[in-house]
């Protein structure tokens, strides 16, 4: 369990994560979904101590990361796709790391095999792939069989089968009881991955929730319906937590009621229908609309 | 915390701890996983067995006329003279230790490791400055080893059963150890090769020749005085050979033209705190700096 009490990180005139607090729970994955910029690896770095906070604390299991006795054993983090000496084999990095808490090298070598390093265990790091060098950070994290997993962009530079390996990995973990922490700005790989989200924007928390809720919200109940009697459908249809919205002419946006009650009621009063389409908002649209304020680095539109 | 649904870790690990001898063993296995790391120490073992070689070789005069005691002076400045050179090379080496591991984000690795920090810190500091020193060590070993015979040509045939043979020959390493661990230091403040490189460099062997020449043009003897208590002017009392025939220790302060004087004992001295400082410093922001 990880516990953010008012964290806050400033650099110089610039509040990187402003006063958040959070709960991350053992057992399931937790997502931490924000634009780039939005403070996500600030906050994973507070975390495990690599950034003193600017007020507020983080704990991990109720206490400092720092004061725990065996670091690797309590968190095992990937913070950055290349965390490694480029002049070092993969393996000798991993003996290394596990040599400061008396790790056993048949550990070394089950990390190894586990994340598909095998074949270039002694080579030197620094002409790894993006993809090696992710699962090599990933070998890193597991290594000490941590009880918590915090996992910065795990899939950034993975192929396809990796990204799957990740997916089915972080399942395992939280299904073995440990709390899996990751970040990502992709609202689609979220989907598939987490059972909550954390959604940060400017450094502030949007949202936080289960993924359910996320989905449920986002996919709302949109109804496209296109008739020929708009004014006539759109007073019919007209409650307190309806609304209706003419996009151009001849089609209505209808949200707050589902398509068969709109349908029926069409149907009742006599009311042609040419169209009656419910559109599921996509995760990424629902995502976009979150963090719509709160994105850092916006691109200009293409005129 | 318990959790609800764990399987049980694998038990051999549920009982590891970070330990400092533990920490020790992974610098040991870090500094020796680095190709430039072992070729530093191989460049120094050659050349210091090379240049003392080169001096045994111009070693061609008086032979066996030279009493035993003036053998034995030429012997132990001869082989202690290429630390000029090897202890640029230990700099450089110091310096790296710990700026490479900034420069390529090794560094967060270690600290996650460590969240302490200082514990990582000093165990490097420890493994880079005992590792140093044996090389050292072996360096003299081999430097005996070539040269002995060539000195021989040349009639000249050390005592190295005498002490202060022996305590100039172990001082060259010590000498190396402790450059290595000062330029450290820097590395840990600049936290950046070239810059580490530059000042430990600049420090130990650019500024003492620098000032002199300032002094030797302008005559400023505040210049020459600071070019006296640099590191690089201090240290080298680790390998003064201090045996029967050199002279005797000069008076120590201010002479009658304004320039510092220092005997072996002060040069240590001001070494050792040019030493604390900077791991003191490298501490310091080590611990407060984010990684």
């Amino acid at each position: 369990m990880i516990e953010l009490q008012h964290l806050s990180k400033r650099y110089g005139s610039k509040l990187a994560v402003d006063d958040i607090s959070a709960t991350i729970r053992p057992g399931m994955v937790t997502g931490f979904l924000g634009p780039n910029g939005a403070g996500k690896s600030t906050t994973m770095r507070m975390i495990v101590g690599l950034d003193h906070p600017t007020s507020g604390s983080a704990t991990v299991n109720g206490r400092r990361y720092q004061n725990s006795a065996a670091p690797l054993h309590e968190v095992g983090a990937l913070l950055e796709a290349k965390a490694v000496h480029t002049g070092r084999s993969a393996q000798n990095h991993l003996l290394a790391l596990a040599a400061t808490h008396g790790i056993p090298k048949k550990r070394v070598h089950e990390v190894i095999e586990m994340t598909g390093l095998g074949s270039v265990a002694r080579k030197r790091v620094g002409g790894f792939s993006l993809g090696m060098g992710q699962r090599l950070g990933i070998a890193a994290a597991l290594l000490g069989d941590p009880h918590t997993l915090i996992l910065d962009e795990p899939v950034n530079g993975l192929d396809p089968e990796g990204v799957l390996w990740v997916r089915r990995l972080t399942r395992q973990l939280a299904d073995e009881g440990r709390t899996v922490f990751l970040s990502s700005h992709l609202m689609s790989e979220m989907a598939q991955t987490a059972d909550h989200v954390i959604v940060l924007g400017r450094g502030k928390i949007i949202a936080d929730a289960p993924m359910t809720d996320i989905i449920a919200a986002s996919t709302g109940n949109l109804v496209h319906v296109r008739t020929p009697q708009t004014a006539d459908l759109a007073r019919l249809l007209t409650a307190p937590d309806v609304s209706v919205t003419s996009r151009e002419n001849g089609l209505l946006e209808v949200s707050g009621i589902d398509a068969r009650q709109i349908g029926e009621s069409a149907a009742s009063h006599g009311i042609v229908l040419h169209e009656l389409t419910p559109v599921n908002a996509s995760l990424e649209d629902a995502y976009l609309q979150l963090t719509n304020d709160a994105v850092e680095y916006r691109t200009e539109e293409v005129r | 915390m318990t959790t609800a649904t764990a399987t049980p870790a694998p038990r051999s690990l549920d009982s590891i701890r970070l330990s400092f001898p533990g920490l020790i063993r992974s610098e040991w296995i870090k500094l020796r996983s680095l190709r430039s790391t072992v070729w530093c120490y191989v460049l120094i073992i050659l050349a210091t067995a090379g240049f003392s070689v080169l001096m045994a070789l111009s070693a061609n005069f008086g032979g066996d006329d030279l009493p035993q005691a003036a053998q034995n002076s030429m012997v132990a400045q001869y082989l202690t003279v290429g630390g000029n050179f090897t202890g640029l090379i230990a700099a450089v080496l110091g310096v790296l230790v710990i700026s490479g591991e900034y420069t390529t984000g090794m560094i967060r690795t270690t600290y996650t490791a460590a969240p302490g920090r200082l514990s990582a810190y000093t165990a490097k500091a420890l493994v880079l400055t005992v590792v140093t020193f044996i090389v050292g060590l072996i360096s003299v070993v081999a430097a005996l080893a070539a040269s002995i015979p060539v000195f021989a040509l040349n009639g000249v045939s050390p005592d190295l059963s005498n002490p202060d043979v022996l305590i100039a020959l172990i001082g060259s390493a010590g000498y190396l150890a402790l450059i290595a661990l000062l330029s450290f230091s820097f590395g840990a403040i600049l936290r950046n090769s070239a810059g580490g490189i530059a000042t430990a460099v600049g420090m130990l062997f650019v500024l003492p020749v620098g000032i002199n020449i300032v002094y030797s043009f302008t005559g400023a003897t505040w210049a020459a005085n600071i070019a006296t208590i640099l590191p690089g002017s201090v240290g080298a009392a680790l390998y003064q050979y201090n045996g029967e025939g050199t002279e005797a220790a000069p008076a120590v302060g201010f002479n009658a033209d304004g320039i510092l004087v220092l005997d072996q004992a002060w040069m240590l001295i001001i070494f050792a705190a040019w030493i604390v400082l900077g791991l003191v410093a490298g501490a310091i922001l080590t611990k407060r700096r984010d990684a």
